[in-house]
């Protein structure tokens, strides 16, 4: 690396990852590696039944165990606890344990104490439930029926979401075009699978009357407020602290059911407890992602413009104990990177008795870039339009920048076509597309594939992710730098990048500054990581304290040194004159001054070096306007993708030969970041694609509860993987950046679907649903020869 | 039924009271206090909790506690010399292979224990070596160089000290 830690920076500097010694060395704080001297250890009782009326729990055998300090119900907490929080409509009470009711397969529905973790398991199993199992509600589709058995009785049906928009005379453009193709669309159960499951500590300070909580979140701070209402705390006394965290992709988002659990039985106990999810439950009770079935109309023009689309969405929500911004993520982007001008969509989260959805890297969005993508695909196919022109023909061109689009999004920046084409170049496209003439002659099923993606970024929802962050920034007396984020980070690498911007503005070096996350007593309000938010607003947040803090010792230079401020500039740790180099203060002496003799500061500056910023992004709509229209993300990065691929017609295993893309995320703080990043993201992305699925079968029984039945993928699923960047600088930001984590994460479906199609081109198969493994695959070959033989006859 | 046993980790020597059915990685991590392996699975399948067992890397959750009476154990805590980084470890962070940094105790074991046996390796051999320790972060590129460039800079260190070889 060519920076030292002793140098200073400037911002898109390739720097060694800072935070990663500690991780390197086994000294890593993950919340189960907190030491707490005399920790109880908490064991969950579960439902094995997806839906089934709780008839009575005997827990008499499990509270006489020598070594179990407590046995907790959802009676009980009834009794003691707040409502957790709304359901679906707000019409729902939810507790952290099951009452009357279980809805899923994993749902807690008892909570022990006892000394060791084996103990806590041995208790749990000692707990005897008598359920009545009741019809479980399994597809979405039929669940939507009248007759369907319903998951609330509170509820008139299992419906518990709608969005609905449209542009006006959308009938009369479907009848004017050329030609109207109808697809049914499908995007997978996935879940998100970091490699730390969930973990939660927590120790009661009896003599200060505070709690400490440890938790493998996303978003200490939302958690602490929720633990104060629900446990009736007061949160001035509460601390929050998420340590390393293993891992997120949307997962240790928002709160959980069970997250009070803990908390709740070290404050009754008053000794420290601790509950480390087992993979088992992580997969069984964690939400789970994408699971939307679209159903589209296409109405396009013989020349191959898009003119409009009719979208009916069915997304299967779960449990629906807490409902996610899948629906309206995906309602409102499927128009994606194509100028497309008219647009209706009714969108309808459905309850089923699965684990609850939510958040997984690219919600809604990569269901959304699936949808659309394939429609692309589909429709050049069938116009006998090459999938790339059809493309270009309908990108939203340069000049149109920034963009409002249909649904009201308002899209930063972009060169759809530049990038385009610089993927095609990386690839070699016009060489791959003859060799896999010449392969086909060998009876190999080589296909090429193209896609391209944008993936809103850096969410402003109210109450959600709020559309801004914090940074407090501290120069400390001695010559130090602090810096306080208000988001936290699960390997995203913020102690490098936040320390790098401010270094950049402040001249001070790397080794000097000191990154403070996740600690809700240290840091400022925020909202977490999610929608790759944190380049974008943490990240402006830092830039504006830090540009702050380098005005303000300029003006001090400028005062003591009686020279303007703008002959000055901050450099070997020395604030010079440009004129006369004779005039000059060391950083040092003016940190000294600031704090120590304040009768020689600027008369408006106050004392010491501390600033607060907010970077709150400019351009977003927090209500839609009267026609449903709004933006609620504030960058919008995409990627284009080509990807070749190999088919064994025999077994349907789809080998990926090359997976060649270009992404642009703006101003990039730290390419070996950003690049870490997208490979991570794209792997996912093929997990997404062949390997993970989240199978329910018709009792709601989870048939993929281990890594046996799960795949993620190994090294050994890794193509290769060739990345190219193409920089658009955001417009709404100082420092230019869009989000970085998610673009990888949404090629992969579309991309390999373009490339298996491709390479079954002369059975003609249309790929509408992933995953792509080899018992569908085979399944697609099979149906499109049968396809084609009835055409044949 | 709690037992007690002898057993040398990290070349110092260990007395712990585990019971029969205590897995490995739970006397390490609750019992011993090293917890720079962790737990991803508890059934084999991840990788997060490899160590090095007499010699060879082994998924921690797969042994129990008692197997290892009287035998020796290496952990990630034990892997730097004098407070310095491996040279492989060096490697992970000078490619960036750790993100979240939750595997990297157990990739870095399993790919110790790989690199004892296998000093020059082809590529494949190493993602075979490491096809059993999950990383959700990276996407492995940087894995696989990172274990490429230390493989490469240990046997230069080696033929450093054997110059006749």
């Amino acid at each position: 690396m060519s920076v030292k830690a002793s140098e200073s920076v400037r911002i898109g500097e390739r720097i060694r990852r800072r935070e990663a010694e500690r991780l390197i060395a086994g000294k890593g704080t993950f919340v189960d590696d907190v030491p707490l001297a005399g920790t109880l250890y908490v064991g969950f009782v579960r439902s094995p039944y997806a839906h089934a009326r709780i008839k009575s729990i005997d827990a008499r055998a499990a509270r006489s165990m020598g070594g179990v300090h407590a046995v907790v119900t959802g009676d009980d907490l009834v009794k003691e606890l707040a409502e957790v929080r709304g359901g679906p409509a707000r019409h729902v009470k939810v507790y952290p344990l099951a009452v009357g009711k279980v809805r899923y397969v994993g749902e807690p529905v008892a909570a022990v104490a006892a000394d060791t973790r084996y103990l806590a398991e041995d208790a749990a199993e000692n707990i005897a439930v008598e359920y009545e199992p009741l019809p479980a509600v399994v597809d979405p589709e039929k669940a939507m029926e009248e007759s369907s058995a319903k998951l609330f009785d509170e509820l008139e049906s299992n419906i518990v979401y709608e969005y609905h928009f449209s542009t006006p005379d959308l009938d009369a453009v479907f009848q004017r075009a050329d030609h109207v193709f109808s697809l049914r669309l499908n995007s997978h159960r996935l879940t998100p699978f970091p490699m730390e499951p969930r973990a939660y500590a927590a120790e009661y300070d009896a003599r200060e009357g505070t709690l400490t909580c440890w938790a493998s979140t996303a978003g200490p701070h939302g958690f602490r407020t929720r633990l104060a209402e629900i446990l009736g705390f007061p949160e001035s006394k509460l601390r929050v602290i998420a340590p390393d965290v293993g891992g997120s992709f949307g997962v240790k988002n928002g709160g959980y059911q069970d997250e009070v659990i803990v908390p709740l039985l070290a404050l009754k106990l008053g000794r420290p407890v601790k509950w480390a999810e087992t993979r088992i439950e992580h997969l069984r009770s964690a939400r789970q992602g994408r699971d939307q079935i679209h159903y589209i109309d296409v109405a396009v023009n013989g020349d191959g413009t898009v003119v409009a689309i009719r979208d009916k969405i069915i997304a299967d929500l779960g449990c629906s104990y807490g409902i996610d911004n899948s629906i309206s993520s995906a309602a409102l982007y499927v128009p994606g990177v194509y100028r497309i001008r008219n647009y209706r969509v009714d969108a309808y989260g459905i309850a089923t008795n699965k684990a609850n959805h939510g958040s997984l890297r690219g919600i809604g969005k990569a269901e959304a870039a699936f949808v659309i993508e394939r429609t692309m695909d589909i429709v050049a196919r069938r116009l006998g339009m090459d999938p790339v022109e059809l493309r270009k023909k309908n990108f939203i061109p340069p000049e149109a920048f920034p963009y409002r689009s249909v649904t009201g999004a308002l899209y930063d920046s972009g060169q759809y076509e530049k990038c385009l084409d610089q993927a095609l170049e990386l690839a070699r496209y016009q060489q791959a597309k003859e060799e896999k003439k010449r392969l086909r002659g060998e009876g190999v099923y080589r296909g090429v594939g193209v896609a391209f993606v944008m993936e809103p970024t850096s969410s402003s929802r109210i109450y959600a992710t709020g559309g801004y962050a914090t940074c407090r920034i501290r120069i400390e007396p001695s010559g130090s730098v602090t810096v306080f984020s208000s988001v936290g980070d699960q390997g995203q690498g913020h102690g490098t990048t936040l320390s790098a911007i401010v270094a950049s503005r402040i001249g001070f070096p790397l080794d000097k500054i000191f990154v403070i996350r996740g600690d809700t007593g240290a840091t400022p309000y925020g909202f977490g990581t999610g929608s790759s938010r944190s380049s974008v607003v943490q990240m402006n947040a830092a830039y504006l304290a830090a540009e702050r803090l380098r005005e303000k010792l300029v003006k001090i230079a400028a005062r003591n040194l009686r020279v303007p401020a703008k002959e000055l500039a901050i450099r070997d740790g020395k604030i010079s004159s440009a004129e006369d180099p004779t005039k000059s203060m060391s950083l040092r002496e003016i940190v000294r001054l600031a704090y120590g003799a304040i009768h020689l500061l600027p008369e408006d500056e106050e004392p010491g070096l501390e600033v607060t910023s907010h970077f709150i992004n400019p351009n977003i709509d927090y209500v839609a306007d009267e026609r449903g229209r709004m933006n609620t993300f504030s960058t919008y990065p995409y990627a284009a993708i080509v990807a070749v691929v190999d088919v064994d017609i025999e077994t349907g295993f789809v080998k990926i030969v090359r997976y060649c893309t270009v992404h642009d995320c703006g101003n990039i703080i730290n390419p070996q970041i950003v690049e870490t990043q997208h490979y991570g993201s794209v792997v996912q992305g093929i997990g997404a694609a062949i390997y993970e699925h989240i199978v329910y079968d018709d009792e709601g029984q989870l048939l993929t509860a281990s890594l046996m039945d799960y795949k993620v993928p190994t090294v050994e699923e890794v193509p290769d993987i060739q990345l190219g960047h193409l920089v658009t600088p955001s417009p709404f930001s100082p420092l230019g950046t869009k989000g970085a984590g998610e673009t990888g994460m949404l090629g992969p479906p579309p991309a390999l679907a373009s490339a298996i199609e491709d390479a079954l081109a002369e059975f003609g198969a249309e790929i509408r649903s992933t995953p792509y493994t080899p018992e569908r695959v085979l399944a697609l070959i099979r149906e499109a020869r049968k396809g084609s033989l009835r055409a044949g006859a | 039924m709690i037992r007690e046993i002898e057993v040398k980790v990290n070349g110092r020597l260990y007395r712990a009271r585990v019971e029969p059915r205590t897995l490995l990685v739970h006397m390490l991590r609750d019992t011993l206090g090293l917890t720079g392996a962790h737990i991803g699975c508890v059934v084999g399948k991840c990788g997060a909790c490899t160590v090095l067992w007499r010699g060879k890397q082994v998924k921690s959750c797969m042994v129990f506690a008692v197997q290892t009476a009287g035998t020796e154990i290496l952990t990630i805590e034990g892997l730097q010399k004098d407070g310095e980084l491996h040279p492989l470890q060096r490697a992970f962070w000078d490619m960036d292979a750790a993100e979240c940094g939750y595997c990297t105790p157990g990739m870095l074991m399993a790919a110790y224990g790989f690199l004892l046996a296998n000093p020059d390796p082809a590529e494949d051999e190493i993602k075979h070596a490491i096809a059993g320790n999950l990383c959700r972060c990276t996407g492995y590129r940087n894995i696989v160089e990172a274990i490429k460039k230390a493989a490469r800079q240990l046997r230069e260190a080696d033929h450093g000290q054997h110059p006749e070889r």
